[in-house]
């Protein structure tokens, strides 16, 4: 047992003044959201019908994300308006590479998520509940006022999971378009279908993180499914909204070169060959500290598997100043952008062109509203 | 610098023998007494009209001295517990008043344990939420007389997560830092999901992330939990709540499927009492001509887990119920 009774019998003595210490600034706020996308069932049950868990949720409980409650058969958001989390960031950070380069993305988050990846880098925010972490009152009105006065192009709904804050993210893009500013989800991917093409229809960039290649990772690793956050990659391209991928690689566990040429292939056929992926460095957090950080070799030999196998933007993340950072061109190879961690050193593009060969860049490279 | 006199010394360094004593004394009492041991009340004495605290209170005492095997009350309680250490009372408060830990049966409880010269201050009731606390009838009592009463929002949860077989979590500070040992008080209802929502599920409630732990049946995370040395080695005893039993549509108060019971169910095997929990449960069931949580693909396999964990007897030939 790690408790010491020594440090208990001193915390006693002091018990009002270590109770007002501990205190968290919990707000028990009641304002709360009806939730999109749920079916009522009878005997005051629900089914949500956001991700692919669809939690049946009874009255007075609440789904796998923690953050929706049923409460007499109604389901509610109890992050609606109330982010844990908000920054302004460079879009590079989410990392989004063909997007607005060197723009800014007023970004935000609440608690919760529909996963839970045994490396997520936010866990003290996706892993706990609304109640548990602080967070303030700011209505969809009041992040468009934030992104313009922070001279944000964009809203990113980012850091745990924007399927889980589905209805706020979904005001707040709105609202936003109709103000001229984009919104970006950074998400898992792990949505159903309908939800997904209706936030299709406000957004203007998706970055989703495929975590691996197989079942069993997905699984065990993350308590999700890699076939539904296939079918929302296949989605996306059939929507012809834009999108990036990222793979965070993890030794031993998901970075088989059999798995990435695997990946490469799937991506290839199904997404073509022109979309970005990102291969970044795992770091040891959270229930995953009993692994090294992630070689630079290994990601280099990754990325020359998925070049090898055909894709031609290929970046390497989590490796502040390495080349796999830059844009090439992949007719000419020349570097089009040029990066260290977050920043932009040159941009070369020209009207989503290359400036050498004329060759296309696939990307946003301008305010699409 | 901690400045400390030798009176203090020598005070806290009783206490911690105190404490250090019972854990052995209370390990000694599970090897020789016989696990599965399960008491029930015999009248309905919670809903009973003209029933006082005393009697309450006098009740658990003699089910406390049948367990313990004691000759009198002072002792059986005292083998449980020192007047050092600092009681926390997990209680359900989830459903409101007409399905929650009652304010009175709780109040009995800490009745006796003042007649063992416990103080009532080193008591702590406690749940999730303040807020949960307030809506089943408790008062919040953070530092005047009486037990103390309030929810983990009020101390929060541990920074780094703790991996307990299938469990991955940051518990209570109530449970890790304020309170050496625990009584656990559930209530005795059907769950939506985990089948029943008895002794062990409470402790869902001393975690930060209960929701995560849905799937299967909630099997094998309930019984891990249980099997973490945060609640294993410091939970005492189990007082449920019979004061009305939720037979389906839990874990919500439902006044369609909630049958009036007004027992009290007393053990020092959190799994002996959950079976028989169970059992409860499944013959209103039968009776209201419901089908089985088996039939309904929700049995409470945790229960047969947690007995293969060595946490306590789930064989129903193996439990013994007393009626008192």
């Amino acid at each position: 047992m790690d408790f010491s009774r020594r440090e208990f019998v001193k915390l006693f003595a002091f018990f009002p003044s270590i109770l007002r210490s501990l205190t968290l600034s919990f707000k028990d706020d009641d304002s709360l959201k009806e939730s999109m996308f749920y079916k009522k069932l009878p005997e005051k049950k629900i089914e949500c019908q956001i991700c692919p868990k669809k939690c049946r949720v009874s009255d007075l409980e609440r789904g796998y994300c923690g953050n929706k409650e049923n409460r007499g058969g109604k389901y509610y958001s109890l992050v609606y308006s109330k982010p844990c989390a908000m920054h302004v960031d460079p879009i590079e950070k989410k990392p989004l590479f063909h997007y607005l380069p060197g723009s800014r993305a007023l970004s935000i988050a609440t608690a919760g998520c529909n996963m839970e990846c045994k490396f997520c880098q936010n866990w003290e925010i996706s892993q706990f509940r609304p109640e548990q972490v602080r967070s303030s009152y700011l209505p969809p009105k009041k992040i468009v006022q934030l992104a313009k006065e922070t001279k944000s192009l964009t809203i990113a709904y980012t850091y745990t999971e924007p399927v889980v804050f589905y209805t706020y993210m979904y005001d707040t893009a709105k609202m936003a378009r109709a103000k001229g500013i984009g919104s970006v989800m950074i998400s898992n991917g792990y949505i159903n279908e309908e939800p997904m093409k209706k936030l299709c229809e406000i957004l203007t960039g998706v970055k989703i993180d495929l975590k691996a290649f197989t079942e069993n990772f997905y699984k065990k690793i993350c308590s999700g499914e890699l076939k539904p956050v296939l079918n929302t990659l296949k989605l996306l391209r059939s929507l012809n909204i834009w999108y990036e991928i990222v793979v965070l690689i993890i030794p031993t566990l998901n970075d088989s070169i059999t798995e990435i040429k695997n990946m490469s292939s799937w991506i290839i056929d199904e997404l073509g060959d022109m979309v970005p992926v990102h291969f970044t460095r795992f770091y040891p957090t959270y229930k995953i500290k009993n692994l090294p950080p992630t070689p630079v070799s290994t990601l280099e030999e990754i990325r020359n598997t998925a070049l090898a196998k055909g894709l031609k933007f290929v970046y390497i993340g989590n490796v502040p100043g390495h080349e796999a950072e830059n844009t090439y061109c992949p007719s000419c190879g020349k570097i089009l952008i040029q990066r260290v961690g977050f920043m932009i050193i040159k941009n070369l593009i020209k009207e989503g062109k290359c400036p050498y060969c004329n060759k296309v860049i696939p990307g946003v490279w301008s305010n699409p509203l | 610098m901690l400045l400390i006199n030798r009176r203090d010394f020598f005070k806290k360094s009783a206490g911690i023998l105190a404490t250090l004593n019972t854990s052995l004394t209370f390990d000694s009492l599970l090897k020789t007494t016989k696990k599965g041991i399960v008491i029930i009340s015999k009248e309905p004495i919670l809903n009973k009209k003209g029933i006082s605290l005393n009697d309450i209170s006098n009740w658990l005492d003699n089910a406390i001295i049948k367990l313990t095997k004691k000759s009198n009350a002072y002792e059986a309680w005292r083998t449980l517990f020192t007047d050092q250490d600092f009681i926390g009372i997990k209680l359900n408060c989830l459903a409101g008043k007409r399905l929650s830990s009652s304010p009175f049966l709780v109040s009995a409880i800490v009745k006796s344990l003042k007649k063992a010269n416990i103080d009532e201050k080193r008591v702590i009731l406690w749940d999730r939420t303040t807020r949960e606390l307030k809506r089943a009838g408790f008062s919040i009592n953070l530092k005047s007389d009486g037990p103390r009463c309030f929810g983990t929002d009020m101390v929060g949860y541990e920074l780094n997560p703790e991996i307990y077989g299938s469990i991955g979590s940051c518990f209570s500070k109530i449970v890790t830092r304020l309170a050496t040992v625990l009584i656990n008080v559930p209530v005795i209802k059907d769950h939506d999901i985990a089948g029943v929502s008895l002794g062990m599920k409470n402790f869902f409630g001393a975690i930060h992330n209960p929701n995560k732990y849905h799937d299967n049946v909630c099997n094998p995370y309930i019984p891990d939990l249980s099997a973490s040395p945060h609640i294993k080695r410091k939970l005492r005893l189990i007082i449920m709540d019979g004061t009305s039993i939720q037979f389906h549509g839990g874990p919500a108060y439902n006044k369609k499927w909630n049958k009036s019971f007004g027992k009290i169910l007393v053990s020092l095997d959190p799994v002996a009492i959950d079976m028989v929990g169970y059992q409860l449960i499944e013959a209103i069931r039968k009776k209201a001509g419901l089908p089985s949580l088996s039939e309904e693909h929700r049995e409470p396999v945790y229960i047969k887990t947690a007995e293969e964990k060595g946490l306590g007897i789930a064989n129903q030939a193996k439990i013994r119920r007393i009626i008192l």
